[in-house]
């Protein structure tokens, strides 16, 4: 039906339908806009509640109805600067320290799935990725004995160790998606030049590689940095992380909301930004390379 | 001296499989331009792959200048390649390309230097080029640099993958001729891959043509276009391709529609239709004003004309012969039928579609093959 | 020549592809093996210590170690109403919350694939909770938003006749999932979107020329068009939901009861309450015979959605 009114239009009063469909399209326009901004202000609320909370003294924090005019303040922040050192350090260790090995593990293993592949390459990627499948969770008894036995109870070499398995098979199907676009043509050309291997990583690999390696590297920071579970299990005191410092800041009793959204605001802050900088390598990393 | 030779080379990709390469004799002078030209699928690559190292030779053997390179990696053979896509390494400039084999060479910089910028200019690549990078050059840009890079390095051997196929068609025509030319000025061997039979018989000395793996015919293009050893050959080379039908065998002749051709004595025996083939141009238009029969010999072919393709200098006409829409009263342009034929007339004036036209064919010009082998049955 | 022959199927002779050498073979193998052997010894021994210890009774806050006891830990698991609950509550909320991922994630990609002014920013906002560490969301959904008595929610659902409604109390199953979703929804938008911006242009306009709707456009040439999108974000968002374990441990610790105790958080408290390495250990390896069932049928799709881009 749609289909045939415009031809009568266009044969009896050409001027008008245009007018009215721009008319429209505007309206239509400002209410996509208003629609989407609406939905992005309630899916960002709780992040910006806690902000907002973080900034409250703790008498303002716990109110009914809540409040949302108060004169900002600082202390709980310092606070927690003054608290979290240890903790932000152990995260910092074992993420930086997690990243750099699955990079020195994975840039190699990479390569031999991808540019100059083993025979089984296929059925090394699915081993891979097949140990993403299996839940960590379910060991994490025996996990507990076995690190408890090796003396690396809370210690962070335990959480660098884990967590670089946690991302490996993340990094390798991520990094092998970024060594598959260079042309093979270019590789033989390099062969044809007389590069050797070597050189053949160095001078035509690397450079098409680095931004992924980078956005490689960022995926392996949020979910190092982000990670709870392990820590949870295998640390106390000594290599406990962010998330464990935002558990310790819930206490038994009395008054915490400002205090918590401070420290969660402070956990979370860097992660966040590191995504939102590298919001397209997020996709491409997420989906292990498979989205370009 | 950097002659080639291919001798029973061959190339399979898996155990029992169909030969992408199949026993190839080859032999490629020194100086030579060759042509290797076929269907996609026929092997042309794989040989050209094979010559270069990037592909193994699974049996016989490739020789470069004499020495057997059958086991000899790429970068030990001397040889420098042209690829389809160009593969310059992106994050290198324009003269890091071209300078990139020679620096693995371990060739001090500043004779680098001066191959580089000797070859830019061979090339008519701007001095101020050579900073850029690949990303920021044109399609016609990139493949001189790729040129420039097989150039500098002084090879025995060039070996070009269809180093045309990316540009537009103006551009081919015009870097055909250049790197015919440039060629010729080097004087190095050079062997190149295409699948365009134009590109072929317009820049090789020799012209190699393979299918399915085989090598069908080797020789000058004038030997391949007027003497083709088989079907194949015949229907491969030349533009427009040559009319092919298969007719039936009567009074030592092949029958087509309202005529005999004669044809070489010795035809095998036991068969009892041949497929002839005959030229475009070989088919000559004869009208009211021009009913000159050039040779008394010349067989007369009628029928109307369902398609007119104008060239300019001259004209193809689609010709339907009478007898072959199924015997119909005039034929309507467009039934079904056996194929038309095609023949190639003056420009100036052509008939128009409908038109019933004779055409004339001297049985000298009408090659016939085995229909069971597609061989070339020869006088 | 071109004579057409057909090669005798058995053909010992000719030429065969040349086979790697051995050293060949290892010298490709070698940039491999240390990813290899690492993923091995650290992701498979504690699964083999795992099967060991199923079969002993060990609780590691007693002295004494550990001693065989058959299969009794595994009866024991079998017959844990705990357990099988858990299990079907870990499907039954990893299915509710990834079917609304796709679902709102879907929508959401669709909103931002259009143009409007400040797409960027509320791209942005809406992909801000997958990046917020899921222990710092939690605790925030668990306080200062859905807590009875000064919780942000109430407040603005007040109006609607909410009372100070004690969510996780109350609600405690659909709450948790509602902050699983909301944690999630980003990703699977993001990757809908790459789909939505990944379709050809040309395919749109002829379709317009076609004379087919908006809808029928999106329904026709789009939803074919995201499907290996959608698989793999099926796919993937399930890996990552099902082991949703700092949501439950910090919103609910799996209560009220154990209205909320999925599978991990059962493995969790076994180990970390009840001290049971046996038991946990035996509860481990049914989850993951369970688990490789799965993931058996998981590994085949993400066969057919990566269409793998063959190796040189």
């Amino acid at each position: 039906m749609t289909a045939i009114a415009p031809v009568d239009n266009s044969n009896t009063v050409p001027a008008v339908p245009t007018k009215s469909t721009s008319g429209k399209a505007v309206a239509r326009k400002t209410g996509l806009t208003l629609g989407a901004w609406i939905v992005g202000l309630i899916v960002f609320l709780p992040i910006g509640w806690m902000v907002i909370t973080a900034f409250k003294p703790e008498s303002a924090a716990e109110t009914w109805p809540p409040r949302f005019t108060f004169s900002p303040t600082l202390s709980e922040f310092t606070i927690v600067f003054s608290g979290m050192g240890p903790y932000i350090t152990n995260s910092a260790i074992a993420t930086i320290g997690s990243t750099i090995l699955v990079l020195v593990l994975g840039l190699p293993a990479a390569y031999a799935l991808s540019v100059r592949p083993v025979k089984r390459w296929r059925d090394g990627l699915f081993f891979f990725i097949s140990t993403k499948m299996l839940p960590v969770v379910a060991a994490i008894g025996p996990l507990y004995i076995l690190v408890l036995r090796t003396g690396l109870l809370d210690s962070i070499w335990a959480l660098i160790i884990l967590y670089a398995a946690m991302n490996l098979p993340l990094a390798i199907w991520m990094l092998r998606s970024f060594m598959l676009e260079v042309p093979s043509e270019t590789l033989e050309a390099a062969r044809l030049d007389g590069a050797g291997r070597i050189r053949e990583i160095t001078e035509v690999i690397m450079p098409v590689v680095s931004p992924g390696l980078v956005s490689t590297a960022l995926i392996c920071v949020i979910f190092a940095w982000n990670e709870l579970f392990l820590a949870l299990n295998l640390t106390v005191t000594k290599a406990a992380t962010m998330p464990m410092f935002l558990i310790s800041s819930v206490p038994q009793e009395g008054l915490y909301i400002a205090h918590l959204s401070a420290a969660a605001t402070v956990a979370s802050v860097p992660v966040i930004i590191v995504g939102w900088i590298a919001q397209r390598s997020l996709v491409r990393g997420l989906s292990m390379g498979a989205i370009k | 001296m950097a002659a080639v030779t291919y001798s029973k080379a061959s190339r399979v990709y898996a155990k029992g499989a169909v030969p992408a390469v199949d026993t190839l004799d080859l032999g490629i002078k020194d100086g030579e331009f060759m042509v290797l030209v076929g269907p996609s699928g026929s092997g042309k690559t794989t040989a050209l792959r094979m010559l270069a190292g990037l592909e193994p030779v699974d049996a016989g053997r490739v020789e470069i200048g004499g020495a057997d390179v059958s086991g000899t990696p790429p970068k030990d053979r001397d040889i420098a390649m042209v690829f389809q896509n160009y593969a310059l390494y992106p994050g290198k400039t324009v003269a890091e390309n071209m300078g990139f084999a020679l620096k693995m060479q371990r060739v001090p910089k500043p004779e680098r230097d001066r191959r580089v910028r000797e070859a830019a200019r061979l090339l008519d690549l701007d001095e101020s080029m050579l900073d850029r990078k690949p990303k920021q050059l044109s399609g016609g840009q990139r493949q001189r640099v790729a040129m420039g890079r097989a150039i500098v390095r002084e090879p025995k051997v060039f070996l070009m993958d269809e180093p045309l196929s990316n540009l537009d068609a103006k551009l081919r025509v015009h870097t055909r001729g250049q790197i015919a030319e440039l060629q010729r000025r080097l004087g190095i061997t050079t062997v190149y891959v295409t699948h365009d039979q134009v590109e072929a018989m317009t820049m090789g000395h020799r012209v190699a043509v393979l299918s399915g793996g085989r090598l069908q015919q080797c020789g000058t293009p004038r030997e391949l276009y007027d003497n083709p050893v088989n079907q194949f050959v015949a229907g491969f080379i030349g533009s427009p391709a040559m009319n092919l039908r298969t007719a039936p065998l009567a009074d030592g002749g092949a029958l087509l529609p309202g005529t005999v051709i004669p044809l070489p004595p010795g035809l095998p025996s036991g068969l009892s239709e041949v497929v002839v083939g005959i030229r475009p141009e070989h088919l000559r238009l004869t009208t009211k004003d021009n009913p000159g029969i050039p040779n008394g010999s010349s067989r007369l072919l009628s029928g109307h004309v369902i398609l007119v393709e104008e060239l300019g200098a001259d004209a193809l006409l689609h010709v339907r012969l009478d007898g072959d829409s199924g015997g119909d009263s005039g034929g309507v342009p467009g039934e079904r039928g056996g194929d038309p034929v095609v023949a190639r007339a003056e420009g100036r004036r052509p008939p128009s579609p409908g038109e019933k036209v004779t055409l004339s064919v001297d049985p000298a010009d009408v090659l016939a093959f085995h229909p069971g082998t597609g061989a070339r049955i020869a006088a | 020549m071109a004579v057409l022959e057909q090669a005798p199927p058995t053909a010992p002779a000719g030429p065969r592809p040349r086979a790697m050498s051995a050293r060949e073979k290892w010298s490709r193998r070698l940039p491999l093996l240390p990813a290899l052997l690492y993923t091995i010894i650290v992701t498979q021994v504690p699964f083999l210590v795992m099967i060991w210890y199923s079969f002993q009774s060990y609780y590691w806050n007693e002295p004494g170690g550990s001693w065989f006891n058959g299969v009794s830990n595994y009866a024991h698991v079998f017959t844990d109403p705990d357990f099988l609950n858990a299990i079907v509550r870990t499907v039954t909320m990893t299915v509710i919350a990834v079917l609304l991922t796709v679902i709102i994630g879907t929508a959401l990609a669709v909103l931002l694939d259009r143009k409007f002014p400040g797409r960027g920013v509320v791209r942005t906002l809406i992909i801000t909770p997958f990046l917020v560490m899921p222990a710092a969301a939690a605790l925030i959904w668990q306080g200062p938003m859905l807590d009875p008595n000064f919780g942000l929610l109430n407040y603005l659902l007040a109006p609607f006749g909410v009372n100070h409604e004690a969510w996780l109390s109350n609600h405690a199953y659909g709450t948790v999932i509602v902050v699983m979703v909301w944690q999630w929804m980003p990703f699977m938008m993001l990757i809908v979107l790459a789909g939505l911006q990944s379709q050809p242009g040309d395919v749109l306009e002829a379709a317009k020329v076609d004379g087919a709707s908006a809808w029928s456009t999106f329904r026709e040439l789009t939803v074919p068009h995201l499907r290996p999108y959608l698989e793999l974000g099926i796919l993937l968002g399930t890996i990552y939901l099902v082991t949703t374990f700092d949501q439950i441990r910090l919103m609910t610790q799996g209560g009220p009861g154990t209205q909320t105790t999925t599978l991990p958080y059962y493995l969790y408290e076994k180990v970390n309450y009840a001290f049971d390495i046996g038991g946990s250990a035996a509860a481990g390896v049914v989850t993951v015979v369970l688990t490789i069932i799965v993931a058996s049928f998981a590994l085949r799709m993400f066969a057919r959605v990566f269409q793998f881009e063959e190796a040189r």
